[in-house]
């Protein structure tokens, strides 16, 4: 299949925030709710239309790793090669005895480090990334919205104070799930659009199609505003 | 410092003598020395220039270089980026540092001290990070210099650089980067980059990420391909690294680039009939890429047999079916290895997947007028072939291809027509025009007549797959019958009788010679017998129709000349005459069959035969599904020169032929272990209980209305007869049984003790299981009666707890409603400003009823004084009657008013 533009994207975030589940959704249009975590779907592909441009996304999920120890220097390794970045955080409280604990012990075990962590993660990427990536936020499992930890305008927030895209999604009920994506696939394009990021250089995460492409971006006028950007 | 002195110790150890070495060791020293503290550039160039040929050819220099010279040099790197001679000085002279010298001399088992270096510079990993970041540099030899060390650390410690390059950031994309470089570069990165995923998943990841694939498929096309040299080679290594045990690899390589680029490495181009060694070792890495494809995955991957399905559906789809034909049977000038290989991808591409195995069944070979299925030229390859490795990779094709495919299996058996011509007449060449039915059939009994069964025994095989587990075409192929090998010796005989009749051939041929050459014609025949036999009790009506067979049968069995395999087998079969025997038939049925068994071989001893052949290095080796060992540059080499590894397999310690192996495959080792079981059970059934024509109702026994005495009487005695005839055939029975026991009791002593025993246990353990179960059944009932008795407790209590549920219940209510009043007062006590006139009112009424009640206690106290004054002016007048003083009598009254009594006592 041709397509205008090649993407590489990168979902990176804490463990069980849902990245794989994310994937897979957006992959394979289902929902896998017993993800076991050393096996996962790793990489996807998929052709998306920004703007009436087909454009082709290869995702890594980068978590599928053995230590935890060892996992984010693996997972700076896949930084600079990528185009866009999903960075998830779980929006409920990362309760680990989910289903045998009482009410009394969710209050007691209400905890928002994935989302604490962002920070760090963003971090991470500034230093090994390609400065101009496109990252998007990700509030996952906005379906549990009884168990929510993390309230909406305080996602929205993090990504105003850092310039970046948000969404609130859900693997489960595929909420906003190919938003995600497309929204990350649009700031690319505009990117591109603006002279930002130089489409050639194929160390960026970004290749030209062998159908189209080559230079029809720059003349085209507007990019649509697909998604948008929160802020 | 500490490792380089832990490092002379052992440099000492091994040398003994560190005298001997004092003259390299001070050398070494001075020009580190030089290096280190020299003034002059030129001074410290000529140094290192020194140095790198001293460790380049002595093994003292590289010892003592190890013990002294790392920090310096790397001091350099570190320091002198920009003095590019000197860098490339220190690099190249780490390169000979790190280069095993080859001494025909001296003991092998001496310490090498290339590795040793390897080891020393691998184990800091700030080392490797300083090497990764030399191939940014702009001069060439520095790039090339960094490369090549790099390798020598991953061939040596391969794990340990592994670890130290994942956990560099960029570590890998710079690696990566080097594939872009010049072409020297490239093909160090090539085989850098092969040790560096080699087993390592993580990198494998990290490398595709940074687009090795495209790299990969773009260096070997601009190699030329499977024409292109030892580079497409190490391309494909790599690539087959990357793919081995990955499934997300191998799904992202079908969904980017896809396969189109692997597959057009297998297209012939051209009119090169030539395979030079170094294309058969690419088309085979190539083979080999598509082998890890259809195997979809590691074994753990849960993702694995759906990717393995798509990957075949892929293949297929993009016409591999065509090229492997094209490999694997039409090109007959290409080396036998090769053939082999695309044979069995063939296999494997079908196995499984139906919609190529129609693709498979359908598709035609060869020029217009002389077409033929792909089938039968893959079936002339195993009759013709003189390569037994051939005939198995093609036999792997029948067997994948008849696997659960029912519809395929019959299509062939349609075919099963003898041909019309004269048999011995038709040679080989004449077989285009022939199906593929006659062509086998044809195969079958070409042989015979050249005293030579090895042709016979390879289409049994191929007739083998299509009878398994297909009642139809067994069927079918019992009606076959095929003309007498000469018209005068007789009438056409059965395909089935044929083959029994090959089988016995097949051990007289091997007692005339003597020789094992045939060893394994018999084990295939008589795997073809056991799988046609099994579950079909026509075939085995049709096999005990000719009488010699059973007896032949039963001499194999206790054969002595036969392998243990042999023997075992045909007590397979023999068993399988008796457990899928319906016949009703004096002297065929079951029945007659145990007891030739048991009279002819001896149970024990027809039992023992299973137990041999289970022990046999065939039925008893591991066998996984595939054994693939990866081609590397060091294996490729001898595989490609193999023309036919047969003498490869002969080394194996046992009687077998060694091709038997891959015949007697998990699934056929595990079916006949199945049948064993069947056997075993059937045999103590039959003698477990006595032919139904004798069982008798005792009703009948009485004498019937009507029945006259004479006729009774007549009804008796002919009772009473097949009772004694079958009396007479349980003694019999028995006597062979306690024969066969007595045999057996000579040879293994202990044995018939322990089944003596045995059976007097059994008994004791039958009556203990009855009265057991006995127990069991009163303890049931007894259970029973307990579990309704709980039952009822159970409602009693759940009733009580109801009732002390509704008093806490009532409890609990009012104790909420007393803590609300509680807290209701609490509220009132703090005092809202809307009660407090309510308070001050209480408050009032409160004081005037205080007031009242003490103005009332005030007017008593009142009347009391009154009377106590009075009394005291009586008192006092009288006293001063009397002439006392009262003023000064009272005067201490006022003081001690709680005296007041004494006073009146002092009256």
């Amino acid at each position: 299949m041709s397509y205008d533009y090649l993407f590489k994207y990168i979902i990176i975030g804490d463990t069980g925030v849902g990245k794989s589940c994310l994937l897979l959704q957006f992959t394979d249009k289902r929902f896998q709710p017993v993800h076991d975590l050393t096996i996962g779907v790793e990489f996807g592909a998929r052709m998306v239309t920004v703007d009436g441009r087909p454009i082709k996304l290869q995702i890594w999920d980068t978590s599928v790793s053995a230590g935890q120890e060892s996992f984010r220097s693996i997972t700076r390794s896949y930084y600079r090669g990528a185009a866009g970045a999903l960075l998830v955080y779980d929006i409920t409280s990362s309760c680990t005895f989910e289903g045998s604990c009482t009410e009394l012990q969710v209050v007691n075990l209400i905890r928002r480090e994935t989302f604490n962590h962002l920070a760090s993660w963003l971090e991470d990427a500034r230093q090994h990334a390609n400065p101009n990536m496109a990252v998007t936020v990700i509030g996952n499992k906005c379906d549990l919205s009884q168990r929510r930890a993390v309230s909406k305008e305080e996602g929205e927030q993090f990504a105003k104070d850092y310039g970046l895209s948000f969404l609130e999604t859900s693997a489960r009920t595929s909420q906003n799930a190919e938003e995600a994506f497309i929204m990350t696939a649009a700031k690319i394009v505009q990117n591109i659009q603006e002279g930002i990021f130089d489409p050639s250089n194929e160390s960026c995460g970004i290749k030209i199609g062998y159908g189209r492409g080559q230079g029809t971006l720059g003349t085209s006028g507007t990019v649509g505003q697909t998604g948008g950007c929160c802020g | 410092m500490d490792l380089a002195s832990r490092y002379k110790g052992v440099v000492g150890f091994v040398f003994g003598n560190e005298n001997s070495n004092s003259s390299e060791d001070s050398y070494v020293e001075r020009l580190l020395d030089r290096i280190s503290n020299g003034v002059l550039a030129e001074d410290r160039r000529n140094a290192i220039a020194e140095l790198q040929t001293i460790v380049a050819e002595s093994r003292a220099g590289q010892l003592a270089f190890g013990a002294m010279g790392f920090p310096v040099l790397m001091g350099v790197l570190k320091e002198e980026r920009d003095d590019v001679e000197m860098v490339r000085g220190a690099l190249e002279t780490l390169v000979s540092a790190l280069t095993p010298i080859d001494h025909a001399k001296g003991p092998t088992n001496e310490v090498q001290p290339a590795l040793m270096n390897t080891d020393l510079l691998s184990r800091e990993s700030e080392s490797i990070s300083l090497l990764l970041s030399l191939l940014s540099e702009e001069d060439f030899y520095v790039r090339y210099y960094t490369l090549q060390i790099l390798t020598a650390l991953l061939t040596n410690s391969p794990n340990r650089l592994q670890e130290a390059i994942l956990s560099i950031p960029r570590g890998i994309t710079r690696l990566m980067d080097m594939l872009m470089d010049r072409e020297v570069i490239r093909n160090e990165a090539l085989l850098l980059l092969t040790y560096l995923t080699r087993e390592a998943e993580e990198i494998q990841k990290i490398v595709v990420f940074e687009g090795a694939f495209e790299k990969i498929f773009s260096i070997m096309k601009e190699e030329g391909g499977s024409d292109g040299g030892v580079v497409v080679q190490d391309c494909l290594e790599l690539l087959n690294n990357l793919l081995r045990s990955n499934a997300s690899n191998q799904v992202l390589l079908r969904e980017t680039i896809g396969f189109d680029p692997l597959i057009s490495i297998l297209k012939l181009r051209g009119s090169s009939y030539s395979f030079t060694q170094q294309k058969t070792i690419n088309l085979l890495s190539a083979l080999e890429t598509i082998n890890l494809l259809m195997m979809g995955g590691s074994e753990a991957d849960p993702q694995k047999d759906s990717n393995k399905i798509t990957n075949k559906s892929v293949l297929a789809q993009k016409k591999l079916l065509d090229h492997l034909l094209m490999l694997g049977v039409e090109s007959q000038w290409a080396p036998i290895a090769l053939r082999c290989s695309a044979l069995r991808c063939i296999g494997d591409l079908v196995a499984g997947h139906s919609k190529n195995l129609d693709a498979l069944s359908s598709k035609v070979l060869g020029e217009e007028r002389q077409v033929e299925p792909a089938l039968n030229s893959i079936l002339r390859i195993i009759l013709r072939t003189s390569s037994m490795q051939e005939f198995i990779a093609a036999d792997h094709v029948f067997k994948n291809f008849c696997e659960k495919n029912t519809d395929g299996q019959a299509m062939l058996a349609s075919t099963l027509i003898p041909h019309p011509n004269s048999m011995t007449d038709a040679s080989l060449e004449e077989d285009v025009n022939m199906s593929f039915g006659s062509m086998l059939l044809h195969g079958l009994a070409l042989s015979e007549s050249d005293g030579d069964l090895e042709t016979c025994c390879r289409a049994a095989s191929v007739i083998t797959h299509i009878l398994k587990d297909n009642s139809q075409c067994k069927e079918k192929a019992l009606q076959i019958e095929l003309e007498a090998p000469m018209p005068s010796l007789g009438a056409p005989e059965l395909l089935l009788h044929r083959i029994v009749r090959y089988l016995a051939v097949a051990s007289s041929m091997k007692n005339k010679d003597g020789k094992l050459g045939y060893s394994y014609v018999q084990p295939i025949i008589l795997k073809l017998l056991i799988t046609w036999l099994a579950d079909c009790p026509n075939a085995v009506q049709c096999f005990l129709d000719s009488r010699p067979h059973l007896t032949y049968l039963l001499e194999l069995v206790s054969s002595t000349s036969s392998t243990v395999c042999v023997r075992g087998l045909a007590a397979v079969l023999l068993g399988e005459c008796v457990i899928y025997n319906k016949s009703s038939e004096n002297g065929k049925d079951g029945f007659t069959i145990a007891d030739a068994i048991s009279q002819k071989i001896g149970l024990t001893s027809y039992f023992l035969k299973f137990d041999e052949m289970q022990r046999s290095f065939i039925f008893s080796s591991v066998k996984p599904a595939q054994s693939h060992k990866p081609l590397t540059r060091s294996t490729t080499a001898s595989m490609a020169e193999i023309e036919d590894d047969e003498n490869d397999l002969t080394d194996q310690k046992n009687e077998d032929h060694p091709i038997l192996t891959p015949v007697f495959d998990a699934q056929f080792v595990n079916f006949v272990k199945g049948l064993e079981v069947n056997i075993r059970e059937k045999m103590v059934d039959v003698y477990s209980r006595p032919k139904s024509d004798v069982a008798v109702v005792p009703a009948e026994l009485e004498q019937k209305g009507g029945e006259s005495d004479k006729e009774y009487i007549k009804r008796l005695k002919a009772f009473v007869e097949t009772q004694c005839s079958e009396i007479q055939k349980l003694l019999g029975r028995n006597a062979t049984l306690a024969e066969d026991l007595a045999r057996t009791g000579h040879s293994h002593p202990e044995l018939m003790a322990g089944s003596g025993s045995d059976r007097v246990q059994v008994e004791t353990l039958r009556r203990d299981l009855q009265e057991a179960s006995q127990r069991v059944e009163m303890l049931k009932a007894e259970k029973a009666k307990i579990e309704s008795e709980a039952l009822m407790y159970q409602n009693l209590a759940g009733k009580l707890e109801s009732d002390l549920k509704s008093l806490s219940d009532a409890y609990n209510s009012l104790e909420q409603t007393n803590i609300h009043l509680e807290k209701e007062a609490k509220t009132l006590k703090s005092g809202g400003t809307s009660t407090s006139t309510d308070i001050e009112a209480i408050k009032a009424e409160a004081r005037e009823e205080a007031q009242k009640e003490s103005e009332a206690e005030l007017n008593d106290l009142l009347v009391c004084l009154g009377q106590e004054q009075s009394k005291v002016e009586k008192l006092s007048a009288r006293l001063s009657e009397l002439g006392e003083d009262v003023d000064k009598l009272l005067e201490g009254i006022g003081d001690d008013m709680a005296l007041p009594e004494d006073e009146d006592e002092e009256d």
